[in-house]
């Protein structure tokens, strides 16, 4: 930063445009309602005045184009598979999914006996974040989301990435 | 004094009972002649009470007696023999349930729905059973009746390779949906339904999920269904 230095007024910052772009993303993850089981309660309640997802930027979309982060809240069965692949690619890059509950992740109580029930929705969509649980507490879905933050955080998406 | 007045009270009680009111009422001293009327009043409710427990008690006893004879399976399933005698089969109906053959069952339900002593306005339930690899599939209707605040279990089975049932959709509008559930979960047939499809499961699903010899499909659109989980349990 040595060439900026003293060359500006006091009110302006400078900044690596990578990390403000990453800044910028994480702070404002406008997520995709998905709630398919009782998860969707929960997420419900993350969202609402008591835990207040509000307060880390993250507000409530019903269309996927207006969506950064999928949140996949429940059971996703075979039929819903299809739907839920459609629907994350007509979300606009950048985009994330955090899978939510034991359902989603690995098919959970249906794992042995459900012939309906996907195993686990990374086999559909590429997962960012599993939050485990049945259903996770909104706490734990919190702690999720503040883990997806520190990796949009840490992205470089200006940086020509060398092999 | 007092075993004397007891006497005479009583005495113009019974009297009065028998229709006499003057026997109290001839009474000169006022407190007994209160106390008689007292007693009347007393002796005249226990008479009614005790009435009114013996009339209950003969009725209790009726009706358990033409309950404990028949249940309305067994009473339905008495109109029905008079009625369609080769469509029922009394060997398998029990106290509990009536078996019926396919063939007539569409004629069998507007019956039952129609005719005054059954009047079943309102089918509760249908549900399909496996009896088994080896053995037939079997559809159970579940009838009650608003007006006469009876119900019915009716079963029908049909064979596994060949399951059709008429349907009754067009006789309990509910049918509908159950006969499509019925459909999607054994495969069970219902001929004359006007949209037979599944409703449930998508609609190339291929199987019948609830038959016992049911095998989960491998792939579903490329998605792998993975079949046996080794190192579970």
């Amino acid at each position: 930063m040595g060439v900026f230095e003293n060359k500006f007024q006091d009110n302006i910052v400078v900044a690596s445009l990578d990390k403000l772009i990453g800044w910028a993303r994480s702070t404002s993850p406008w997520f995709f309602q998905f709630g398919l089981a009782c998860c969707a309660i929960e997420m419900m309640a993350t969202a609402a005045s008591r835990h207040d997802l509000m307060r880390i930027g993250m507000i409530p979309r019903s269309s996927p184009r207006q969506a950064d982060v999928m949140i996949v809240a429940g059971t996703v069965t075979l039929k819903m598979a299809l739907r839920v692949k459609k629907l994350y690619e007509q979300m606009a890059n950048p985009k994330y999914v955090i899978s939510m509950g034991s359902c989603a992740t690995s098919g959970g109580p249906y794992w042995q006996h459900g012939y309906h029930v996907l195993k686990g929705v990374d086999l559909v969509v590429p997962v960012d974040v599993y939050v485990p649980g049945c259903p996770p507490r909104p706490e734990a879905l919190i702690e999720g989301l503040l883990k997806l933050q520190e990796k949009i955080q840490s992205e470089r998406p200006l940086t020509r990435k060398t092999a | 004094m007092t075993v004397n007045l007891e006497q005479l009270i009583k005495e113009a009680v019974e009297k009065a009972l028998e229709g006499d009111m003057d026997a109290i009422n001839n009474i000169e001293d006022r407190v007994t002649r209160s106390r008689a009327k007292a007693s009347l009043v007393k002796a005249k409710r226990e008479a009614t009470k005790e009435k009114t427990e013996t009339s209950l008690d003969e009725n209790s006893d009726a009706t358990s007696d033409s309950k404990k004879d028949k249940t309305s399976n067994e009473h339905i399933s008495e109109l029905l023999i008079q009625q369609f005698p080769d469509d029922i089969n009394k060997e398998l109906s029990s106290k509990k349930h009536i078996q019926i053959q396919p063939k007539n069952w569409l004629v069998i339900s507007r019956y039952l729905r129609d005719d005054p002593a059954s009047l079943f306005d309102s089918l509760q339930c249908i549900t399909g059973v496996d009896l088994g690899e080896e053995s037939d599939l079997e559809v159970r209707y579940n009838l009650h009746s608003m007006t006469h605040l009876h119900a019915v279990e009716i079963r029908i089975s049909c064979p596994r390779n060949k399951a059709k049932v008429p349907s009754v959709e067009s006789i309990w509008r509910i049918g509908d949906w159950f006969e499509r559930e019925t459909y999607d979960m054994y495969g069970i047939e219902f001929e004359g339904h006007r949209n037979l499809k599944r409703i449930l499961l998508p609609e190339d699903w291929e199987g019948w999920p609830l038959r016992k010899d049911y095998e989960v499909q491998e792939t579903y659109h490329g998605i792998i269904v993975p079949k046996v989980k080794e190192g579970w349990e």
